[in-house]
């Protein structure tokens, strides 16, 4: 057996400057950190098993690899020239998908590091994250960006910065853990209990970039100041600068905000946070806020009464930490392996 | 005890930041940590080990269920002196390493010079199974163990300065010692204030 896992992430500011798009014509850039919440991959050898079983929200057993339904194991195993007969292959995720966290691209490449596992092939991060960038967006043509498998391979905090000429440069942001702690302690991660999915939102975005240009190059310029002041531990400012992102944000697509997110948000801010926005391609998943420590809990019960109001059954806070570590392999109990 | 001083000011803080991050990687992920080194070097991989699997949890030695996992490789003197004697020298570090390594794992490796012949057979075990490398070195930044490291914690002297790169790699040993003891000092105190 095989198990891997890649983390989740929070994106601050940037998200959207890492379309293609965009960052042909300007470099784009990301910040964020990996959580520790993750999506795993396991891998279990089926001895008597003639066909391939595929376990995710469905259990898929089929003879032959081109009958899988879900794209992403399917094109996987079809790119690493890996039959798959004998192979159980199932996903595990400590939240479920769409919550604007990355989910999607940790799949990817949990998925793929297992699969290379299962090959006997240690992977880079590097090889790791182009492989998930090809799969999901030239073999399986969705509209997203390459931020999230970023991400998740590499782990940790991280600016990613998207070259006009495709490569991609990643710069590790060195915070001690007093400021990390610190920052844990300023922030709070609500799931709004809904889930959009992030291509509908990123393909209005992509159709309109042309005339939103300025605002896509004004975040992208804004990474390298929020930086510095998460450097300099200075969260009144940082939660300033998100609040801006999201107000820049909510102007690039008709459907990344709505009027329950508006009110959520809203509600936030009147309890006392500083600063938010809504997490991923936006349309419902994931709020994030900073807020100074003594206002947490005036915050969570302000916005578990909206929520209830709204009729938002699966509204919940997240606890989580920030983490270091990026897509690994947590156990092979193949006998051989290198 | 001048040039110690000017070394220490001088430490490659980036490195040494990069080289906590790895750390810590490895810890959330709870893999282990290989050191080793020759002679002097030897010593701070042993000092290395009791330091990160328990002076880094003294303060609340019962409160952390994962702990640091590093060992001194090779871990007796009956293996040392098996791969040196029945296979060479050069094998006394790789050889051991292989009965062990696994990705999620790193690797410490001390070497003044940089150039040890054992060392960079390890440090390329590591390298090929896509381990990280944590390399502590000196004299020259043209060294083997530098341009293969992960993490380059280098002590650039003149060659032959043994006394001032042990030195200063032993404080920085301790830096780490310190670090990772205040982190999970703090950790403790932060649990105990959220189950509130």
């Amino acid at each position: 057996m095989i198990v891997t896992r890649a983390p989740l992430r929070i994106s601050f500011v940037g998200g959207g400057t890492d379309i293609k798009e965009f960052y042909e014509k300007y470099p784009g850039r990301v910040i964020s950190s990996t959580i520790d919440k993750y999506v795993y991959t396991v891998i279990n050898y089926g001895h008597l098993l003639d066909e391939i079983v595929v376990k995710y929200s469905e259990t898929e057993s089929v003879k032959e690899l081109k009958d899988i339904k879900h794209g992403r194991f399917r094109e996987a195993l079809r790119k690493l020239n890996i039959d798959g007969t004998g192979l159980e292959i199932a996903s595990f995720a400590d939240l479920p998908g769409k919550t604007g966290l990355g989910s999607s691209s940790s799949f990817s490449t949990a998925l793929l590091k297992a699969l290379h596992a299962h090959l006997d092939k240690p992977v880079t991060k590097q090889v790791l994250t182009e492989l998930a960038c090809e799969l999901e967006i030239d073999i399986l043509k969705e509209p997203i960006g390459k931020q999230d498998q970023y991400a998740t391979a590499f782990g940790g905090l991280n600016v990613f910065q998207f070259n006009t000429d495709g490569t991609v440069d990643i710069e590790p942001v060195y915070i001690d853990y007093k400021v990390r702690a610190d920052l844990e302690d300023h922030t709070i991660l609500f799931f709004t209990g809904t889930t959009r999915s992030a291509s509908s939102v990123l393909s209005e975005q992509k159709e309109s970039m042309a005339d939103k240009f300025a605002t896509y190059k004004e975040m992208s310029d804004s990474v390298p100041a929020f930086k510095e002041a998460l450097q300099n531990g200075d969260f009144k400012e940082l939660a300033t600068m998100l609040n801006a992102g999201w107000e820049k944000k909510k102007t690039l697509a008709g459907k990344i905000s709505n009027d329950v997110l508006d009110t959520l948000y809203t509600t936030g801010i009147d309890s006392g946070a500083w600063g938010g926005k809504v997490l991923g391609a936006g349309g419902g998943g994931c709020l994030f806020f900073i807020a100074p420590p003594d206002a947490h809990k005036s915050i969570v019960q302000a916005l578990e009464e909206k929520a209830t109001e709204s009729g938002l059954k699966g509204f919940k806070k997240i606890d989580f930490d920030f983490t270091q570590s990026g897509t690994d392999i947590l156990f092979n109990s193949s006998p051989y392996h290198a | 005890m001048d040039d110690v001083s000017k070394h220490l000011k001088d430490a490659p803080a980036e490195e040494i930041s990069k080289a906590i991050n790895l750390l810590q990687a490895v810890y959330e992920r709870d893999g282990r940590i290989y050191i080793f080194g020759n002679g002097g070097s030897l010593a701070i991989a042993t000092h290395w080990v009791s330091d990160f699997n328990k002076t880094v949890f003294s303060h609340n030695l019962t409160g952390h269920p994962r702990r640091f996992q590093a060992m001194r490789l090779p871990s007796t003197e009956e293996e040392m002196s098996a791969w040196a004697n029945d296979v060479g020298y050069d094998m006394v570090f790789a050889g051991p390493l292989q009965n062990y390594i696994q990705e999620s794992d790193c690797v410490i490796a001390i070497s003044s010079s940089g150039n040890s012949p054992n060392i960079i057979k390890a440090v390329e075990l590591a390298k090929a199974r896509h381990v990280p490398v944590i390399g502590l070195s000196g004299f020259s930044k043209d060294n083997k163990l530098n341009n293969l490291a992960d993490a380059k914690i280098l002590i650039e002297t003149d060659p032959g300065a043994y006394t001032v790169v042990e030195s200063v790699h032993h404080a920085i040993l301790h830096l780490l010692t310190s670090y990772f003891q205040d982190y999970f000092d703090n950790l403790t105190e932060r649990n105990e204030r959220r189950k509130k």
